[in-house]
C-alpha cells in the first residue's frame, strides 16, 4: 500500500535518515517516538508537503515521490485540527468535495450528510470552528479529510491536544472509523497507550530513524535494544553475562543492587554479555517465598512507593521496579522498608546482545 | 499611607501628561476646522480647484494602493513563507522608504525618471512621470509600499502553513490553496493595509512635490492644494483642502484601529 524506500530528508532542526517502511492496505499503523524524532516530518513528506532529499515513496504500486499533495489521495489530520476559520463546519467538510468537479452537487450533498451523521456532528453544521470544543473540532477535521475518500489517512498526534476523557472517546472513534471504512491509517504519536490500543503494527522512531517495526506485543515485550526498551517503559534494564543454557533457558548473572544474582530467561544465547529487559508489570510481589512455576525469585526491601492512580510503582533496594495494582498494595500491606519477594517468569525476561 | 500617597502622585503626573498631549494634538486640528465659517467652507469645497484636487487625490491614491497590493501580495508571501538568499537584505531595503524623508525619495525619483536613459526610454514609450499625475502615483507608491508590505507580510506569517497543506490534501493546487484559504484568512490584513496605504497616499506631499511638481489644476492634490493656496494667501481654499484631509485621516485611523490592531507597521 505505502512503501517508503531509503528516504532521507533534512528540514530545519529535524531529519529523516534512510527510512524504509511498508504499510499494508487497511492497516492501522502507528509511528511511535519521542518529541523531536522527526515523526511529523516523515508524515508531511509522505503527504507531499516536503520533497525528500533522496529515496522514494510508493502508493498502490505507483512511485509518487514527485507528485504534488493534491494528486496523492491522502487525507491529513493535524494535532491542532487546522480547520478553516472563515468557513462553517459544513463548508469545511464540503471544501474538498466542491473542488472535485466529478461529483454532482446532489451526490456531494448526500456524502456530506452521510459523513456528518456517521460522526454525529450534524448539529454543528452551521457553527464556525472557533466556537467548537477540541473534540468537536477534531471530529470535523476527520470528516473533512475523509469526505474526499482518500485511500490513506495520516494523523499527526491527533489526540494530543485533547483532555483525557475526550481523547479516550476519540481513540475509540478512530478505531471505529478504520474498521467501518477500511481506510489505511498512519498515526503518529508519543503516547504508548495510544499506540498499544490502536495499532495493528507499530514503528518506533528515534532521532530520524526507524528503530523497530512490529506488533504492539513485540514492541512492548521484545524491544530490540536498550534505547527502545527504555522508551517503551521497560524499567528494569540490566547488564549480564550468560553462563549456561539448558534447553533454551539461559542462566544469566546480573548485578542487582550491588549483589550478583543468577536469573533465568528464555533465550538462545549460550555465552557472552547481554542486556536483560523485564517489564515492571511482569514482576509479582509476595510476602513469602511460596511455591510457583516462576523460575526467578529475588528478595528485596521496598525503597519507594509511587502512587500512579490505579497502579503503584514499587522500587526495591535490589534496583528492581515493579508495577502492581492498588489492591495488591493494600492486601500485602506494602510500605517503605518492608521485605518482599519479587517473582518473575523466565518467559518475561527478554534478552538482547 | 505614604506609599499610597506616592502612588497616587505618580498616577496624577502620568495621567496629566497624557491629557496635556491629547489637548496639544487636538487643538491645532480644531483650529483648522473652525478657522472659517461653514458657508465659506462649502463655497470653497464647491470651487473647481478643490473639486479637482479631491478627484486627483482620490484617483491617484486608489491607483497607487492597487499597485501596492499587486506587488506586495506576492512579495510579502515570499518573505513570509520562503527562505532564500539575500532575504534579510531585501527585507531591510523594502523597509527603507519608511525611514527616508519623502522629499529625498522624490529627489531620487526625479533623477531616475528625469535624467537617466531608463527614464528617457519610459518617456519615449509615453510614460512621462516628471511633472505629471503619473509621477504622483509613482511617488505615493514608492513612499507607501512598505506599509502594505509589512502588514501583509505579518498577516501571512500569522497564518500557519498547515492550512495550505491541508487544503492541498483536499485537492487544491498551491495557487488554489492560497486563493481559497490564505487570502480569505488575510481579510483583515488587506483591509488594514489598504486603508493605511490609501490614506497615506492621499496625504503624500514631499515625494510627489519633487517628482510631479506643484502645478495648479494639473498636479494639484489636496496637500499640494494646501501648500499652493497657503503660499498665495488663499486661506479659505487651503482650509477646505486641509479639512478634507483631516476627515479622511480620522476615518482611516478608525478603520485601521478596527481591522489592523494586530498588524505591526513600524
Amino acid at each position: 500500500m505505502i512503501g517508503i524506500k531509503n528516504l532521507s530528508k533534512d528540514w530545519k532542526e529535524f531529519s529523516l535518515k534512510d527510512i524504509n517502511l511498508e504499510v499494508k492496505r487497511g492497516e492501522y499503523f502507528v509511528i511511535l517516538g519521542p518529541t523531536g524524532a522527526g515523526k511529523t516530518l516523515l508524515l508531511e513528506t509522505i503527504a507531499g508537503f516536503h520533497f525528500p532529499d533522496s529515496g522514494e515513496i510508493w502508493i498502490e504500486g505507483q512511485n509518487i515521490t514527485n507528485q504534488p499533495p493534491e494528486r496523492r489521495g491522502i487525507g491529513f489530520i493535524y494535532q491542532d485540527y487546522s480547520l478553516f476559520p472563515h468557513l462553517t463546519v459544513e463548508e469545511n467538510i464540503e471544501f474538498g468535495l466542491k473542488l472535485r468537479k466529478s461529483a454532482s452537487p446532489d451526490t456531494a450533498r448526500k456524502r456530506l450528510r452521510g459523513i456528518m451523521d456517521w460522526l454525529s456532528i450534524s448539529h454543528l453544521a452551521h457553527r464556525y470552528p472557533t466556537t467548537l470544543s477540541g473534540g468537536e473540532q477534531q471530529k470535523v477535521a476527520i470528516a473533512r479529510a475523509i469526505a474526499t475518500e482518500p485511500s490513506i489517512l495520516l494523523l499527526d498526534e491527533p489526540l494530543a491536544a485533547l483532555d483525557r476523557r475526550t481523547s479516550d472517546y476519540l481513540r475509540e472513534e478512530l478505531k471505529r472509523i478504520k474498521e467501518e471504512s477500511g481506510i489505511t491509517m498512519v498515526h503518529v504519536t508519543h503516547d504508548q497507550t495510544e499506540a498499544m490500543v490502536l495499532a495493528d503494527r507499530i514503528a518506533v522512531m528515534m532521532n530520524g530513524r526507524i528503530m523497530q517495526v512490529g506488533t504492539p506485543y513485540e514492541i512492548f515485550n521484545k524491544p530490540q535494544n536498550e534505547e527502545i526498551a527504555d522508551f517503551v517503559g521497560v524499567e528494569n534494564i540490566l547488564s549480564g553475562v550468560v553462563h549456561a543454557n539448558n534447553n533454551g533457558v539461559a542462566e544469566i548473572e546480573v548485578d542487582l543492587g550491588g549483589h550478583s544474582h543468577n536469573i533465568f530467561a528464555v533465550s538462545n544465547y549460550h555465552a557472552g554479555t547481554v542486556k536483560v529487559f523485564i517489564r515492571p508489570e511482569d514482576i509479582i510481589l509476595s510476602e513469602n517465598r511460596g511455591e510457583s512455576s516462576a523460575r526467578n525469585v529475588m528478595k528485596g526491601r521496598i525503597e519507594a512507593l509511587d502512587d500512579m492512580g490505579p497502579l503503584t510503582r514499587v522500587k526495591m533496594d535490589n534496583s528492581l521496579v515493579a508495577l502492581i495494582t492498588k489492591q495488591s498494595r493494600e492486601s500485602l500491606h506494602l510500605q517503605n522498608g518492608k521485605e518482599v519477594y519479587a517473582t518473575f517468569k523466565a518467559t518475561s525476561v527478554h534478552v538482547v546482545r | 499611607m505614604l506609599k499610597k500617597l506616592k502612588h497616587s502622585k505618580i498616577k496624577a503626573i502620568t495621567v496629566l501628561s497624557s491629557l496635556f498631549l491629547a489637548i496639544f494634538i487636538s487643538v491645532p486640528i480644531i483650529c483648522v476646522v473652525t478657522h472659517t465659517t461653514l458657508s465659506a467652507l462649502m463655497t470653497s469645497l464647491a470651487s473647481e480647484e478643490i473639486q479637482f484636487a479631491i478627484r486627483l487625490s482620490l484617483e491617484t491614491a486608489a491607483i497607487s494602493t492597487i499597485m501596492c497590493i499587486a506587488i506586495s501580495v506576492p512579495a510579502a508571501y515570499a518573505l513570509a513563507r520562503y527562505d532564500f538568499f539575500g532575504k534579510s537584505v531585501i527585507n531591510t531595503i523594502l523597509d527603507a522608504p519608511l525611514a527616508l524623508p519623502p522629499l529625498v525619495a522624490g529627489v531620487g525619483l526625479l533623477i531616475l525618471f528625469g535624467t537617466t536613459s531608463f527614464g528617457k526610454a519610459l518617456a519615449d514609450a509615453g510614460l512621462v512621470f516628471v511633472f505629471t499625475p503619473y509621477g504622483i502615483v509613482i511617488a505615493q507608491f514608492f513612499v507607501n509600499v512598505p506599509f502594505m508590505l509589512r502588514i501583509l507580510r505579518g498577516t501571512f506569517q500569522s497564518i500557519n502553513p498547515r492550512y495550505e497543506h491541508v487544503a492541498e490534501t483536499l485537492g487544491c493546487t498551491r495557487a488554489q490553496a492560497f486563493w481559497h484559504v490564505t487570502l480569505p484568512m488575510s481579510k483583515n490584513g488587506f483591509l488594514a493595509g489598504s486603508v493605511i496605504t490609501w490614506s497615506k497616499g492621499i496625504g503624500e506631499f514631499g515625494a510627489a512635490l519633487m517628482l510631479a511638481g506643484a502645478t495648479r489644476m494639473k498636479t494639484e492634490t489636496l496637500p499640494i492644494s494646501v501648500f499652493l493656496n497657503m503660499s498665495c494667501g488663499e486661506l479659505d481654499l487651503a482650509i477646505a483642502a486641509a479639512t478634507i484631509l483631516i476627515i479622511i485621516s480620522l476615518i482611516s485611523l478608525f478603520a485601521f484601529e478596527r481591522y489592523g490592531g494586530f498588524a505591526q507597521v513600524f
